[in-house]
């Protein structure tokens, strides 16, 4: 009987793993394969076996620097705000007895949309000097046009707040949800105590719902360490290399500089950040 | 109203305006003639017309073509997941077998890697065999996320259904896959319809491999939109129009799972980690 059934499930279960070794481990090996080596489609005489040499050259890359610190800055950046504000936000609304309902459909439309066309979005409707929202909001408070996307400074926060945009409404929505799951008589015994609304929150909701917030926080950062689309789409990464993040200096040296083994071995390094931080977020979920 | 109350309502509407902005506001442009859209201050009271939507469906610069690519892609893509899935999700939530915990984190795991570093070896071996811009390569291309979040959203459904059904099927003798197929779909065509809206939503949005991948003869709707803004930068009626007709689709399928929108958020996470 159990080897009937350890058969059947191995028959369900091929198709599956199958493609998924065929599709996300085998390019895997290919990918760390390729890191090691010297491939410039441009100077294709050139390719071979390079050794370590594609990761020796970001030592002294400051594209390379720069773009691992605007990763960092961007991912710790966008996760703090997501969760701070979609935290307070659902605090707020659930304290609300009509009107949720259409707070979580309004939630709905930002999270549904393709990254790549909030991305374009904001860099016409919304940032654009002289015609978008927020410049003509600028404008009318006497603060003046600005180049939103064109400063180097302001591109950065620009490219941040795209995405806590389009994102608080996850945490929101699952925070709220969780909120909304909380037994209505917890409170009880801490009004009996007169303890103030903020002690209540401090001692009673805060650890009631912290698992969601660990959820969120888990999410939404290997989310960001991903981000790619709206980012190209609004800046390109530009201006000059001001927003590039890791992602995008590994595509536009694969695929505008075509140095595909530069690109590979840079595609490495995000994935082994990638890696270390979600072992680092795990062991802090457990030890809590 | 108390003052506390009316800061709390005045949050809430304040939030549901910046949200819901972009939809509307695309919405609103693309009823406007070019000269309208470039009225200051922006006018909210004009004479709509359906010029835009004319030009960018049945125009020189169509979007009909890219439309349909993004339906084929992601139709198919999210076909061939669920097919693929719905199995495998069945063994992982009710058989017993060797390793089953790390088969489980292993099709979780396969999520974490960054697509910008999978689409380099996607690039050459597609290449070498001469898929590239093709509607089965990208759509192969799209199991890749599709088919680790369906599996993982699936378990969970399966997981909801009590295990006396099945085996009282079993007593049947009923072969195990006509019970899977009797028995055990039925019980969770919510959560089936559930994940396939969610599947179909992330290829339609997806935007990566189908611009590195995909371009000239399989160009969806993502890259289309981007490519327009390069040629055409100034038309804003136009491109509002082409984002409505891009977005209706994923608005309207996101509405309809609104109920269940935080469970596909979150699928995976209560178990292990790992992303959407």
């Amino acid at each position: 009987m159990a080897q009937r059934e350890r058969r059947f499930a191995l028959m369900l279960l091929a198709p599956a793993l199958a493609i998924l070794v065929l599709t996300t481990t085998a390019p895997l090996i290919y990918l760390l394969w390729m890191s090691l080596q010297r491939i410039d489609l441009s100077m294709p005489a050139m390719s071979g076996f390079a050794g370590f040499d594609n990761f020796a050259r970001m030592g002294g890359d400051p594209r390379f620097w720069s773009s691992l610190w605007l990763t960092l800055i961007y991912t710790a950046t966008t996760v703090v705000l997501q969760v701070a504000i979609g935290l307070l936000l659902a605090v707020l609304v659930i304290q609300i007895p009509r009107g949720q309902g259409a707070l979580r459909v309004a939630a709905i439309l930002p999270i549904v949309l393709a990254p790549v066309v909030v991305g374009l979005f904001w860099r016409t409707f919304v940032l654009a000097p002289d015609f978008g929202i927020v410049d003509l909001i600028t404008r009318w408070l006497g603060l003046g046009s600005h180049n939103w996307l064109g400063d180097p400074q302001l591109a950065l926060i620009s490219v941040i707040a795209i995405h806590t945009w389009q994102w608080t409404p996850f945490a929101f929505l699952v925070i709220l949800a969780s909120l909304a799951a909380l037994p209505p008589d917890i409170y009880e015994a801490a009004r009996i105590d007169r303890a103030s609304a903020w002690q209540r929150f401090r001692r009673i909701t805060l650890p009631l719902i912290r698992p969601a917030i660990v959820i969120v926080l888990i999410m939404r950062t290997m989310i960001a360490l991903s981000a790619f689309a709206a980012i190209f789409a609004a800046t390109g990464g530009g201006p000059g290399t001001a927003t590039e993040i890791l992602n995008l200096y590994a595509y536009r040296t694969s695929f505008s500089e075509l140095n595909l083994g530069y690109g590979a071995a840079l595609a490495v390094v995000l994935l082994a950040i990638t890696l270390l931080i979600s072992f680092a977020m795990f062991a802090l979920r457990r030890s809590r | 109203m108390k003052p506390r109350k009316l800061i709390v309502t005045a949050v809430a509407a304040g939030i549901l305006v910046v949200w819901s902005f972009p939809v509307l506001w695309a919405l609103l442009t693309s009823f406007k003639t070019e000269r309208d859209v470039l009225a200051y201050p922006p006018k909210l009271i004009f004479t709509p017309t359906l010029a835009s939507y004319a030009d960018v469906l049945f125009g020189s610069a169509s979007v009909l073509p890219n439309l349909g690519s993004s339906l084929v892609v992601a139709s198919l893509a999210t076909a061939l997941a669920m097919l693929i899935a719905i199995p495998a999700a069945y063994a992982l939530a009710r058989l017993e077998f060797p390793a089953k915990r790390g088969t489980g984190f292993y099709v979780l795991a396969t999520q974490m890697l960054p697509p910008v570093g999978l689409i380099i070896p996607y690039y050459l071996v597609m290449q070498k065999l001469a898929v590239l811009d093709t509607y089965a390569g990208l759509i192969v291309i799209y199991l890749t996320f599709s088919l680790p979040f369906a599996i993982w959203l699936l378990v969970s459904y399966f997981e909801d259904i009590p295990r006396e059904m099945e085996e009282a099927a079993l007593l049947d003798r009923a072969s195990r896959l006509r019970a899977l197929w009797h028995v055990i779909l039925p019980q969770v065509r919510g959560g089936i319809a559930v994940t396939a809206i969610f599947v179909f939503l992330n290829a339609w949005n997806e935007f990566l491999f189908a611009v590195v991948l995909g371009g000239n003869r399989v160009r969806t709707v993502t890259v289309a939109m981007f490519n327009f803004i390069s040629v055409e930068q100034t038309l804003w009626a136009k491109l509002a129009a082409g984002a409505v007709l891009a977005m209706a689709p994923v608005i309207l399928l996101g509405l309809l799972a609104q109920r269940h929108i935080v469970k596909g958020l979150t699928v995976g996470a209560v178990k292990g980690g790992g992303r959407r």
